[in-house]
């Protein structure tokens, strides 16, 4: 039987688009603190399955269980609010302040006090070092300030777990390291977090697990040493000869 | 060119020819005026129903919107205002003026429904996403987050609708309405000043003012909305 530690358990998970499949029977379980890199050739699928684990593409076929409950169409909503997602372009709500842009969901979901809620942006803000930036609109920061405040956004409601897709694809170098240091002070302060990225050597040292998927399959996974110094599979010798 | 300032001066003295150019205007500023009430409004719904999540309670809905749109788009407004005056609304007494602004009203939703339509679909999937991933319901998310970055958009087009159905009006003569293009008409003619040049320049100038004030007040409120925008700090 499961343990109670499991965050989320996914059992044959199918996506298709129209006529284009692009997962094709995804068994996956996620245990509390883990930290789960995902990584696999481009259009492989990882970043769908990222988005199918809080339905911002619905799966075709398959269960999904979160914290044990099967999650349908009526739940999704809640269950949400424990999953946080990070996105490749941020996706900062452009007509509001950073300040409103963090409020937004604890505000509108009454999941806490407006003083409260302040509060704890201030706190979050200044531990960034961007509280200067609080009333500030997205469009005038830099990408990799738009990242941090994101990341910030989706630890708002405490969330069980956070989802980054691909996080640092859309920053320049000097920002990447700005967002990484955050992802790694999270992932010390034991978040369970799942990542699809490119940045291989941030992979090896942040992951407890590595996942790769082609074709939409799970292919292999394991330890970061384990998978990065002795690969089971042939296409993950011949991927990882291409990017290491 | 003395005749040309001895007619201005004609007509500008002639508190009858003033006055008609006047209830002209009035004319069609109220045609205008109440077709754009209906024109938002019905617009507006028809582009909601377009852009709504599909389902099956919107199957029907949203076919009967298209073809909507297709029909009023696809023929000439002067057409559907002669098939609104000498067919549907054929009743004797029935008040020509409510006629025509239901004409120009079912017109103007139409062009309006993709002017809203085109706005909303042009704020970035990225937002609704991120609504969605914090668990916001849908209808929170349209109104805090799609809608009011769709009015940005949404605005300048809408201007230049506004624009359009207060010149376009001026068809209304065709049925012998007395809007501010028939006034001038009235005044030119024989049994009045003879001379069909002044009043309808003066009638142009009316027309020019209006839409001036139109579009000034438009830039106003775009500017406005755009406070989030870089381009404002500018």
């Amino acid at each position: 039987m499961e343990d109670k530690n499991t965050e989320l358990i996914i059992k044959n998970l199918h996506k298709s688009f129209g006529k284009n499949k692009v997962l094709n029977g995804i068994n996956f379980k996620l245990t509390e603190g883990e930290r789960v890199v995902i990584l696999g050739p481009s259009g492989s699928g990882k970043s769908t399955f990222l988005r199918c684990i809080n339905w911002m593409e619905e799966p075709t076929a398959g269960e999904m269980y979160f914290g044990g409950e099967l999650v349908t169409e009526k739940n999704i909503r809640r269950i949400r609010r424990n999953i946080g997602m990070v996105f490749q372009h941020f996706n900062l709500i452009s007509n509001m302040t950073v300040m409103e842009n963090l409020m937004l969901a604890p505000m509108k979901l009454k999941l806490m006090k407006r003083n409260e809620a302040e509060k704890r942006v201030k706190d979050l803000l200044r531990h960034i070092g961007l509280l200067n930036k609080a009333d500030a609109y997205p469009a005038s920061l830099s990408g990799g300030q738009k990242q941090r405040v994101a990341i910030v956004r989706a630890m708002m409601l405490s969330p069980e777990v956070l989802l980054f897709d691909e996080p640092t694809s859309a920053l320049d170098p000097e920002s990447i390291g700005d967002v990484l240091s955050l992802i790694r002070e999270l992932a010390e302060r034991g978040m369970t977090i799942m990542i699809v990225t490119h940045e291989m050597s941030f992979a090896k040292e942040i992951a407890t697990r590595i996942v790769f998927i082609d074709k939409g399959k799970i292919i292999e996974e394991g330890a970061p040493e384990e998978f990065f110094s002795h690969p089971k599979t042939e296409r993950v010798k011949e991927f990882l000869k291409k990017v290491l | 060119m003395n005749d040309f300032f001895s007619k201005v001066v004609e007509l500008f003295s002639t508190p009858e020819y003033i006055d008609s150019l006047l209830h002209g205007f009035l004319l069609t500023i109220q045609i205008a005026y109440f077709a754009l009430l209906i024109g938002i409004t019905l617009g507006t719904i028809i582009a909601l129903v377009d852009v709504a999540k599909p389902s099956r309670w919107l199957v029907v809905p949203k076919f009967i919107c298209r073809v909507y749109t297709t029909i009023i788009r696809g023929t000439p407004m002067a057409l559907q205002l002669f098939i609104m005056f000498f067919i549907i609304f054929a009743i004797k007494g029935f008040p020509s003026i409510i006629t025509a602004i239901i004409a120009f009203g079912l017109n103007s939703a139409a062009y309006t429904a993709e002017v809203v339509r085109g706005g909303i679909l042009s704020v970035d999937a990225g937002q609704t996403e991120a609504g969605l991933a914090l668990g916001l319901s849908r209808r929170t998310i349209f109104f805090k987050i799609v809608a009011p970055q769709a009015i940005k958009n949404i605005i300048p087009a809408m201007g230049n609708e506004i624009i359009t159905v207060i010149k376009e009006t001026a068809i209304v003569s065709m049925v012998g309405m007395y809007d501010l293009n028939m006034a001038a008409k009235d005044i030119g003619s024989g049994q009045n000043m003879a001379s069909y040049i002044v009043p309808m320049f003066v009638a142009a100038l009316f027309y020019l003012a209006i839409i001036y004030l139109i579009t000034f007040a438009v830039k106003q409120v775009e500017k406005s909305l755009r406070k989030s925008d870089l381009r404002a700090e500018k």
